[in-house]
């Protein structure tokens, strides 16, 4: 995939940009605002990585410019500016996602792939599938190898939200914003037991599981047989 | 800041010069001039109801007098109109009456004036070495007589100018006293204004100089200015009690921030000197060094977070949100989490109830609560969240758990930052929870009470209603 990262912090772009690297992304980078726009305007980039706090154009400004000219490649916010009305703020100018510093590598990976594989259309599927399991969005039912599964309302949106990742990393920031709207991180692990529940449920009575954990990083949904490596 | 002029450190209430600046000796000069104005105004009108007065009465004699000689001169003739003049002489004991009459020949005829124009009309006549003075100004009507001849008939106006000389006179006396009292009252209040401004700005001047408690001398029920001394002496006061704040948090923030900064050293320290010899062994320790990075790092976010709540920026950003629906939410979100520890959280939760705030926030403030539940309640013990309407309006949100709860002593305490009671300090915890927990409550102008549950601790949020026909709040589309 092709990202833009729009940063002045020579040293956090460095790191960016290496980490995008190294997971096989091409990486393109620019030091202040205008050039964002400028790079962002004619090249034709998957996701946009944009710092709020730029040199010459900030990164409201930036976003705002990209969406009036019709530039429609998803944005992310990566920026120190975590108060309380900052996220609204970015995704009311156009971002699509936001992300505090300082993070967590694996967490930038995760949101960005998410914001890039972001199918055009969710809402024509009204069938997800991950191997045997499959879950009817029209009648809310989900079932495993034919047999019905009981899922709570929210339950059911976890499942959801994993199942239209089907092998991407999701973590457990990404859950609580999609799935319970939580902006803030929980002490406790309510994600945790939230996921251990669901597994209990999917898994209980198959030998397999579908629901896996990346050590360090999150969660991801996948069909046994397409197991990586 | 600008530096300090040290002019400006100077008592203004010392010198003449410092009297001059005082704003009450500049409103005592404004009104001094204002008054001297008036009284001129007044004397012009008193000069003109007064003398002029006097010189019209003395005109209309003359005339009066020219007319009854007149007369005379037509019935019996010059003769008798000489006769008529003789006799006023005569009659006149003042002195005052003056009369030349002049044959038609030019010869004198009677009279006591030696030199008078034949001319008619009125006229100003001075008259040297006359009875009253070495000079005397008549006013002089000169007349042809019908039967030939000449009559001038003349009043002395030594009295009416003895009027204005007298008026001049008061008027000077009235006017040089006022300006002296003005000036004297003037300088008598500014003196007492600057001193009293010198005082103020004495104490405000060692406030500022580091003598913090230090305060402004105030009357009970004084006047303007023991007020005012009593509004500054409020805002010093709730400036000093700010300053302790921080001093505590920046107390607190270096020595609970120290606390894990030492431990993430000790592990750095121990994985570079006992050099781990397995690759998994330096992934365990930089494992176990990132883990307390992001302690500390949460730390930091919640004392900002709290901070910007604090701040009270946010309330330009509230609207009317259903906190029925938070409560839910929370709920739906930890019963795993309470379940896991074979807890029981149970809901009871009226429907529809509105409240007019940050969802976000409010949304953080009931999961702390019901966090602090989960983890600090009983094991295998019941957690209840319960949301009802207020009679009065508004709604009542209460969280109450079996567990240890807390002492009544201890209540507002774990609301500071960084407090924990000595019996949670095993457990995990920052010790921001509940002081951000208060710290939102007081944005929300919601009022925050923990209670005995009997056991365990029941911590009550009482929620004012959302001011009348606001419209719902705009939910926010979340990424993913």
């Amino acid at each position: 995939m092709k990202i833009l990262i729009v940063e002045d912090d020579a040293e956090t772009a460095d790191y960016v940009a290496r980490g995008l690297t190294e997971a096989g992304h091409l990486v393109d980078r620019a030091a202040d605002g205008r050039e964002g726009l400028f790079l962002a305007g004619s090249g034709d980039y998957d996701v946009l990585v944009v710092d709020r706090m730029l040199p010459r154009l900030d990164g409201l400004g930036l976003v705002r410019a990209l969406r009036a000219a019709g530039v429609r490649s998803p944005a992310l916010f990566l920026t120190a500016r975590t108060g309380v009305g900052d996220r609204v703020e970015g995704l009311e100018a156009g971002a699509d996602d936001y992300l505090g510093k300082p993070f967590a590598f694996a967490e930038l990976l995760a949101r960005v792939n998410a914001l890039a594989r972001r199918p055009p259309l969710q809402s024509e599927v009204t069938v997800l599938r991950v191997g045997d399991l499959e879950m009817d969005l029209l009648r809310r039912s989900v079932t495993r190898a034919g047999r019905r599964i009981e899922l709570q309302p929210r339950e059911f949106r976890l499942l959801e939200y994993l199942m239209r990742r089907e092998g991407q990393v999701v973590t457990r920031t990404m859950l609580l914003e999609g799935v319970w709207d939580f902006h803030f991180d929980p002490r406790t692990s309510v994600v945790e037991t939230h996921i251990s529940r669901l597994r209990g449920k999917l898994d209980r009575g198959f030998g397999t599981e579908l629901i896996h954990t990346v050590r360090g990083a999150g969660y991801t949904i996948r069909a046994p047989d397409n197991a990586p490596g | 800041m600008p530096p300090a002029d040290p002019s400006a450190r100077t008592r203004p209430g010392g010198t003449l010069a410092g009297i001059l600046r005082t704003t009450a000796f500049r409103v005592t000069l404004l009104h001094l001039a204002l008054t001297l104005f008036g009284t001129a105004a007044l004397s012009a009108v008193a000069w003109w109801a007064t003398t002029g007065f006097a010189a019209r009465q003395v005109a209309e004699e003359v005339a009066r007098d020219m007319g009854v000689l007149q007369q005379a001169a037509q019935l019996g003739g010059l003769a008798s109109a000489a006769v008529s003049v003789e006799a006023r002489l005569a009659a006149d004991r003042g002195g005052a009456e003056y009369y030349a009459l002049t044959a038609p020949d030019g010869g004198r005829a009677a009279g006591n004036l030696a030199e008078a124009p034949r001319l008619p009309g009125w006229r100003n006549l001075r008259l040297e070495g006359g009875p009253a003075g070495p000079e005397t100004t008549l006013l002089a009507l000169g007349a042809a007589l019908p039967g030939g001849g000449f009559l001038v008939v003349a009043r002395d106006l030594a009295p009416v100018r003895e009027l204005e000389a007298r008026l001049l006179g008061a008027a000077g006396w009235v006017g040089g006293g006022a300006l002296l009292l003005g000036l004297l009252g003037g300088a008598v209040m500014g003196r007492g204004v600057a001193r009293r401004a010198a005082a103020m700005e004495a104490a405000l001047a060692a406030v500022e100089a580091g003598e913090i408690t230090r305060r402004l001398a105030a009357r009970e029920g004084g006047d303007e200015f023991d007020r005012l001394a009593a509004r500054i002496n409020a805002t010093l006061d709730r400036l000093a009690a700010l300053m302790q704040a921080v001093r505590q948090v920046t107390d607190d923030i270096a020595h609970d921030l120290r606390t894990p900064l030492a431990r993430l050293r000790q592990r750095l320290e121990a994985a570079l000197r006992t050099a781990p010899r397995s690759e998994a062994e330096w992934e365990a320790a930089v494992e176990g060094a990132l883990a307390d990075c992001d302690r500390i790092l949460g730390i930091f976010a919640a004392l900002l977070r709290i901070a910007q709540v604090e701040s009270g920026a946010r309330r330009a950003g509230f609207t009317r949100l259903d906190l029925t629906a938070v409560a839910e939410a929370v709920a739906e979100v930890y019963a795993p989490a309470a379940e896991a520890r074979g807890q029981v959280l149970e809901t009871r939760l009226a429907p529809g109830l509105m409240a007019w705030g940050d969802r976000e926030l409010v949304t953080q403030m009931l999961a702390n609560l019901v966090e602090n539940a989960v983890t600090h309640g009983r094991e295998a013990g019941h957690i209840r969240l319960t949301l009802e309407a207020r009679p009065s309006g508004g709604a009542l949100l209460a969280v109450a758990d079996d567990g240890p709860g807390i002492p009544e002593a201890e209540r507002k305490r774990v609301l500071r930052r960084f407090h924990r009671l000595d019996a949670a300090r095993s457990q995990p915890g920052s010790g921001l929870g509940l002081a951000l927990v208060a710290a939102v409550a007081e944005l929300h102008g919601m009022r925050l009470t923990f209670g005995d549950n009997r056991p365990g601790l029941r911590a009550v949020l009482e929620v004012p209603a959302p001011p009348q026909g606001t419209p719902a709040g705009a939910s926010h589309p979340s990424p993913g």
